[in-house]
């Protein structure tokens, strides 16, 4: 009974425990790892990342994903930027930054939710699009010379840093969502099996617009976050930070099948990675073999995932794999059939 | 609606063909008259300097009259950027300019443009030894090199470095480093590399490093950085502190941020790879190739070292070109 107890609780927190382990060797490594400066510095550089990771949690965990935050990132902070240059108004370039990234999570819902086209093609066709508008509005050139916009990004509220500040807060909002509330409930729910939340009266239409529009405001809080950091708008900028936010995702347990994630395990699977970036850079490993590490970490953590989610509900996992057979048989007859 | 699709698709097609191959920026309007017709394969709009570069050469082309540019966009994509050079080809241009997004994957491509009978020029950065094809370029070496000589002198002795890294394989990221190994680490076996890494050209990967670096090694006496992107991300994380007063830093470029840097004495100096000169070097040779005047040319843009002295004449370029504001 106890031993079964404990293996329990060892699954259920394991991930913590792999964060732990790895506070303890990191610090073994290098006495620096652990003092406050260093602390802080990880806390900062994976700010953004984190934000973004929630929204793509989010998503997941409704069946869906984004692979235009980094993009849509890049397009929400130069126009914000831009704004706070010509306006000197602060509060009315956040609210661009906002807008903007919750215009294009907008149109991500309307062909996911409303024409049942998958979110890995629109979100990578918004990705171009947002990446082509964003070069476009800046020819290319980064925005220099932003002025107080960069004390988002660099500034300090009492001890801790703005950006750490805000993650904070998306943190706290985001698992409230998710834990507390029947929007977050219906995210598990049309993400673990979406004929069965129709057929329970869930709105999946609705729901799925939610779950972009709140990916849409975290994502617009990063760009915002990121160029005050860099101290300019850089369209370049945040190339790739859908992938990070995704890993992070993952490796903190949220599975691509849907359903299943949370918001502590995201916030650690970032902090996993982003410990592992940081003793590897305080230690002098190339960053080429910090990919390769990180490659075979996100292995690790799906190939965890699925073995986890086999012992434990073994029939979810078939029933999901069936109604996908029948999903793209389905498909698949459609359009032979108008041929 | 499948046939609406398909011809909505085919009309889309043709209007992309009428206006050039879709993304064409053209120069001057079509003149009468002989007019030579230049395609420019640009590497990527997507990269700061290849944008300024192919805005410059459009801005270049309009001091020709006879001349009638048209930029294509590789898009950071070998066969992107190899079809384009094909298409120029197959067009009916006089002459094809690129700007290669990896040298070795559009030699052959190069070689067809001269085989066609075209004027080929490769530029920023060179493919060498291209029979029968021009290049206008400007030397990473060089522009390395003339930073190192002024660190040989103003690097303490003993001192702790970093060195921040362009993307491995890139011509320019490793010729700049390959300059700063034979010119100062060479001669300065006293100076310790504390950490080097890749930040790829980019300003927040170079933060990220640099705090790591600060914690790990305290004293940094001089940041090595193959670019002013990664140079000013050195800088954003110590511009704070106090312990950094005297921290040199060494970037190539000359952007707009790393003239204002050095204004402020904060950054140390850089090298400028300017666009302009670049591409009125460009639209000069491939004149002269068109008119017949010369059969081949291999030349560089003049390295130009940009320190406290001086940087004030470069904000100013920068100033009225609009980048930098007051």
């Amino acid at each position: 009974m106890k031993n079964s107890k404990a293996s329990q609780l060892m699954t259920k927190y394991s991930i913590f425990f792999v964060l732990l382990v790895m506070i303890i060797i990191s610090t073994l490594m290098n006495p620096n790892f652990l003092s406050g400066r260093n602390l802080t510095n990880i806390a900062v550089q994976l700010a953004v990342g984190t934000i973004l990771a929630y929204g793509e949690m989010v998503l997941i965990v409704s069946g869906l994903l984004d692979l235009s935050s980094g993009a849509v990132l890049a397009l929400a902070g130069v126009l914000s930027v831009s704004v706070y240059k010509t306006t000197g108004n602060l509060l009315l370039a956040i609210i661009v930054s906002l807008v903007v990234a919750i215009i294009f999570n907008m149109i991500n819902a309307f062909f996911v939710a409303n024409f049942a086209m998958p979110a890995f093609i629109v979100t990578l066709a918004t990705q171009m699009a947002a990446r082509g508008l964003a070069l476009l509005y800046t020819s290319g050139q980064n925005i220099l010379q932003i002025g107080s916009y960069a004390k988002l990004g660099q500034g300090k509220l009492g001890p801790i840093p703005i950006p750490v500040i805000f993650m904070i807060i998306a943190t706290i909002v985001i698992a409230y969502i998710m834990n507390h509330t029947k929007l977050g409930r219906s995210f598990y729910a049309i993400g673990g099996n979406e004929e069965a939340s129709i057929a329970s009266g869930i709105n999946v239409v609705k729901s799925k617009y939610l779950a972009f529009l709140i990916n849409g405001v975290l994502v617009g809080i990063a760009g915002v976050l990121f160029m005050a950091r860099v101290n300019a708008g850089l369209p370049n900028g945040a190339v790739g930070y859908e992938m990070e936010g995704l890993t992070a995702a993952i490796v903190g347990g949220t599975s691509f099948s849907g359903g299943v994630g949370t918001t502590s395990g995201t916030l650690i699977g970032s902090f996993i990675i982003g410990c592992l970036n940081n003793i590897m850079n305080l230690k002098g490993v190339d960053s080429y073999i910090q990919q390769v590490v990180k490659g075979c970490i996100i292995v690790a953590a799906v190939l965890y995932d699925t073995r986890f989610k086999n012992k434990k509900a073994p029939k979810v996992i078939l029933q999901k794999k069936d109604e996908n057979k029948e999903d793209t048989e389905k498909k698949e007859e459609a359009p032979a059939a108008k041929a | 609606m499948k046939k609406y699709l398909a011809a909505f698709m085919a009309l889309a097609m043709a209007a992309t063909a009428l206006t050039g191959c879709g993304g064409g920026e053209t120069a001057t309007d079509e003149t009468s008259g002989d007019v030579y017709k230049v395609a420019y394969i640009a590497r990527a709009q997507s990269d700061s300097f290849a944008a300024w570069l192919a805005n410059e050469m459009v801005a270049a082309a309009e001091e020709y009259p006879d001349i009638e540019l048209t930029v294509f966009d590789g898009q950071a994509d070998d066969a992107k950027e190899n079809s384009a050079i094909e298409n120029a080809i197959a067009n009916g241009f006089d002459a094809v300019i690129v700007q290669p997004n990896n040298g070795e994957a559009q030699r052959p491509y190069v070689e067809q443009v001269v085989a066609a009978g075209l004027v080929a020029i490769t530029t920023n950065s060179r493919i060498a030894d291209i029979e029968g094809a021009s290049s206008v370029d400007a030397d990473p070496y060089k522009q390395a090199q003339v930073n190192a000589e002024l660190a040989l002198e103003q690097v303490p002795e003993n001192a702790k470095v970093v060195v921040l890294n362009g993307p491995s394989g890139n011509f320019h990221a490793d010729e700049r480093r390959v300059a700063w190994q034979e010119v100062f680490f060479d001669a300065r076996p006293d100076v310790t590399i504390v950490g080097e890494d890749y930040a790829n050209w980019n300003k927040d990967e170079a933060m990220a490093l640099m705090e790591d670096w600060t914690i790990a090694h305290g004293d940094i006496d001089a940041v090595i950085s193959m670019n002013d992107n990664m140079a000013a991300g050195a800088l954003e994380v110590v511009k704070d502190n106090d312990m950094y007063d005297d921290l040199l830093v060494y970037g190539v470029d000359g952007t707009a941020e790393a003239c204002l840097l050095i204004e402020e004495g904060r950054m140390t100096s850089t090298c400028l790879q300017s666009a302009i000169d670049l591409a009125a070097l460009n639209l000069e040779t491939v004149h002269k190739l068109l008119t017949g005047e010369e059969t081949q040319i291999d030349t560089d843009i003049a390295e130009v070292l940009i320190t406290q002295d001086n940087a004030a004449e470069y904000v100013e370029m920068y100033r009225e070109r609009g980048q930098i504001t007051d």
